[in-house]
């Protein structure tokens, strides 16, 4: 009867170990090549569309999020929502019906495209000064193209640099990134493939400077004494976000000041 | 002088003690940081120790506050108010326009049963105007139901507009057109004058001052 008490995690890694699929590899490698502590490649580009008040792409590995920033203008839909002390955060978040292996019926308005939704105008609400513009609104849409884990990470960090780009006075940067523990060692910025391994994943928003964590979410259960590890390595896997975000915006601020200058 | 410096949100710039918060920066726990991705300024104020310090960048925003001067365009006038869309306020440019709206005892200082909303203002007029206040939904249909009419009525469906007021001599209409389509010429507080037609307009004619630089 010894079956009975084997870990719950065996089943699920099981699957892969029977089809030679094993998330690390003896050598300490990952399916994609990667060591546990590195994150994927980052390509990022802001301003991409030019009717919007800001806009950004962001690719994460092949995960790519595309999000744009209308506001602050005046409250549209839903005038109950307006606030006479700050500007309201409209968040929407959306995925591709061709984003996954699978196409999706509905690119947005099912349970977890609002919770997501959701999330994302908590975090944003933290980070954007709204103070400065009462009674008014500021929109942020966010695509994913492409989902391969990490969606909601892809979606933060597109949309902090659309909102940069629109201008909106921001106290930080707000960056997000995963972490997961599989096989017993924590794994940073955990891909489609290991999220699906069902073992437990961190999603961390925070602000990098600051180190203040904005959001923070588990997806299934992980014991206390590894909770400490995964989330140090999450948050140092935020901070490598914020290299790579810091200086696609200081290359964009002085691209735009040169193309000003030069007409 | 030095190439200005590039500052993105949340980059700690100075400390409170040497400088001054200026646009773009916001302060915490006794430090200066930027909240925009920009150029910082450092400016000396007249009269004060502290240079004042600000990140700038092209594009800026701006709501409508109490009692700063905005620009609007007017899109409608009624017997009891005149709605318009507020398109500049003080010197920056709106990326989309605020709805605004000047009640009938707002137009002018004096004489303010008086006023003939159409001898004031036409649609397509371009108008100076000062915040007043906010309208609420709530607000507005306390304020409306002693004189409600057709228009008002219409207007309560698109509640939550910026008040304003013209009842200062440097407010009010600064360019119309005529009749026959050309730009009128302010001949005096109430009238403006075509410079084709030689025909004569009531407006309620802004003063405007030439700022001395």
């Amino acid at each position: 009867m010894c079956h009975k008490i084997r870990h719950p995690r065996y089943w699920l890694i099981l699957p892969f170990k029977m089809a030679g699929l094993e998330i690390i590899s003896d050598q300490g490698y990952r399916i994609d090549g990667r060591r546990s502590s590195e994150l994927r490649k980052v390509c990022a580009r802001m301003g991409v569309f030019t009717q919007a008040d800001g806009s950004a792409y962001i690719e994460q590995g092949n995960t790519k999020a595309l999000a744009t920033v209308y506001g602050p203008h005046e409250v549209r839909k839903g005038r109950g929502k307006i606030q006479h002390d700050r500007a309201v955060v409209n968040c929407q978040f959306s995925m591709a019906t061709f984003s996954t292996g699978e196409r999706k019926s509905r690119p947005k308005g099912d349970r977890r495209s609002q919770e997501m939704s959701m999330h994302l105008r908590q975090t944003f609400e933290a980070v954007i000064v709204t103070e400065l513009f009462p009674r008014s609104q500021i929109d942020i849409y966010v695509q994913i193209l492409q989902a391969d884990g990490g969606n909601y990470c892809a979606c933060v960090n597109a949309a902090t640099l659309a909102v940069i780009d629109a201008g909106i006075p921001m106290k930080d940067y707000v960056c997000a990134c995963t972490a997961g523990f599989i096989q017993d060692s924590p794994l940073l910025d955990i891909s489609y493939v290991e999220e699906s391994a069902g073992a437990p994943f961190l999603t961390v928003a925070m602000m990098p400077k600051s180190e203040q964590i904005v959001l923070l979410e588990m997806n299934s259960r992980l014991h206390a004494d590894n909770m400490e590890k995964v989330l140090d390595l999450a948050t140092q896997g935020c901070k490598d976000v914020f290299a790579v975000l810091d200086r696609h915006v200081r290359d964009h601020v002085s691209e735009s000041h040169a193309l000003m200058t030069a007409s | 002088m030095a190439a200005p410096r590039v500052c993105v949100p949340g980059e700690r710039l100075f400390s409170t003690a040497d400088c001054e918060a200026g646009p773009g920066t916001y302060v915490h726990h006794g430090y200066i940081y930027s909240c925009l991705a920009g150029y910082m300024h450092k400016r000396k104020q007249d009269g004060k120790e502290l240079p004042i310090i600000e990140v700038i960048r092209q594009k800026e925003d701006a709501v409508p506050r109490k009692d700063s001067i905005v620009t609007a365009k007017v899109t409608s006038v009624s017997g009891r108010m005149c709605k318009c869309a507020i398109t500049c306020v003080e010197r920056t440019t709106l990326r989309e326009p605020f709805r605004g709206l000047i009640r009938k005892e707002d137009v002018r200082a004096t004489e303010k049963d008086r006023v003939e909303m159409y001898k004031c203002f036409r649609p397509g007029d371009i108008v100076l105007a000062r915040v007043v206040s906010f309208l609420d939904k709530k607000v507005q249909v306390s304020l409306l139901t002693g004189f409600l009419d057709a228009a008002c009525q219409l207007s309560l469906g698109d509640a939550n507009c910026y008040l304003l007021s013209t009842a200062e001599n440097e407010l009010g209409v600064v360019l119309a057109l005529s009749e026959a389509g050309a730009q009128m010429v302010p001949v005096s507080w109430c009238d403006m004058q075509c410079p084709k037609t030689g025909s004569k307009e009531s407006r309620k004619v802004a003063k405007v001052q030439l700022q001395q630089e």
